[in-house]
């Protein structure tokens, strides 16, 4: 069972955001198909899942760095980065201030990464837009992805509506971008891999 | 699925080049040392495969706890942590415990918790092996004795 894991292409992916914008909850609902109202404790520095997926028939695994979206944790953000092929932004929609604070978090992002990694902007608790309503419009969030060249869509981990939808696009994106998928054989092996690129950034340590 | 849970800070220690750059900070601020200075240091040596790293990390996540009562539940857990891969299961389950009692439903936490009592089962069967091991090895080596005194009579 190991060896069969090991064979399949290791793709990395971050979580990113403000604290309290659902990161833990999207991942534990499309990981675990679980959602819990009630377990909302802050991460502590950074969480970690796995999940196998298929795009276009061939299996991948899915490294997914949940991080914690508190202050207090981002002077460490950049060891976090190291190696990833794509980065989950993700903020609130009944949330203006969490919104407002995406341009950081693309900063961040830009920042630490190369121009290969796929940037994915997720608007979560899209079940409170009926409820309480909604902070940020659907078109905002669109241009606010656009502006960066990323991809969007809105989803509710307490529903599950739309869940699965950022992982295998940015998957997809992945694959769109570095990776070999279509010529069979020869392709053989993709040269994403689980191991390090060693070159990694350095921590920015501001003394605030 | 029977895997063993993740603790992703536990297997993915700094670069040294990281781990300086924490260093040089905290190192730099001396006596006047600001806690997120402190605590981002403590976090890396937690982190680290070498063991005076983990210990010096713990010492100064002791001194974080004990100063700075806002950063408790992350000291909690990265006390937990850093006493685990020390090898003091027993600090890192009470730590562990600590957070657990506050945050119930911490799944970080919970996955630390299995971490620490497979560790503790583990290590608990190899000592139940080497102990069974040395009483059949007292057993022979009893019987043996008996059987030549008892030629000897």
């Amino acid at each position: 069972m190991a060896s069969d894991d090991d064979s399949l292409a290791t793709l990395k992916v971050l979580l990113i955001g403000p604290s309290g914008a659902g990161k833990s909850a999207l991942l534990i609902r499309y990981c675990d198909d679980e959602f819990d109202s009630e377990s909302s404790t802050a991460t502590i520095g950074i969480d970690f899942k796995i999940k196998k997926l298929s795009v276009r028939g061939k299996p991948y695994r899915l490294t997914l760095f949940d991080t914690a979206g508190q202050e207090r944790f981002r002077t460490l953000s950049t060891s976090f980065y190291r190696g990833a092929h794509g980065v989950l932004l993700v903020y609130d929609i009944s949330s203006r201030a969490s919104f407002l604070s995406m341009e950081k978090w693309f900063e961040e992002a830009e920042n630490n990464t190369g121009p290969d990694v796929v940037l994915y902007l997720v608007g979560t608790k899209l079940d409170k837009a009926e409820v309480v309503g909604r902070a940020v419009s659907t078109e905002e969030g669109e241009e606010l992805a656009r502006q960066h060249g990323a991809l969007f869509c809105e989803v509710s981990a307490k529903t599950g509506e739309e869940v699965r939808r950022p992982f295998v696009e940015v998957v997809d994106g992945i694959i769109r971008k570095g990776l070999d998928v279509g010529s069979g054989r020869t392709g053989g092996t993709v040269k994403v891999g689980a191991d390090e690129e060693g070159q990694g950034g350095y921590l920015s340590v501001c003394a605030c | 699925m029977t895997q063993l849970p993740y603790a992703i800070d536990a297997e993915t220690p700094l670069n040294p080049a990281e781990l300086n750059v924490l260093k040089a900070q905290y190192e730099k601020e001396g006596d006047m040392v600001g806690v997120q200075t402190k605590f981002n240091y403590a976090w890396g040596l937690v982190k680290s495969n070498v063991r005076a790293d983990q210990h010096l990390g713990v010492m100064l996540l002791s001194e974080i706890f004990r100063t700075s009562p806002e950063r408790r539940r992350e000291c909690l857990y990265y006390l937990a942590l850093g006493n685990y891969k020390l090898g003091n299961y027993g600090e890192a389950r009470r730590y562990n415990d600590l957070l657990l009692d506050k945050e119930p439903h911490n799944l970080q936490a919970s996955n630390l918790g299995a971490l620490i009592d497979d560790k503790v089962a583990k290590e608990g069967l190899m000592g139940v092996a080497i102990i069974s091991g040395v009483a059949v090895a007292a057993g022979v080596i009893g019987g043996v004795l008996l059987r030549n005194l008892g030629r000897k009579r």
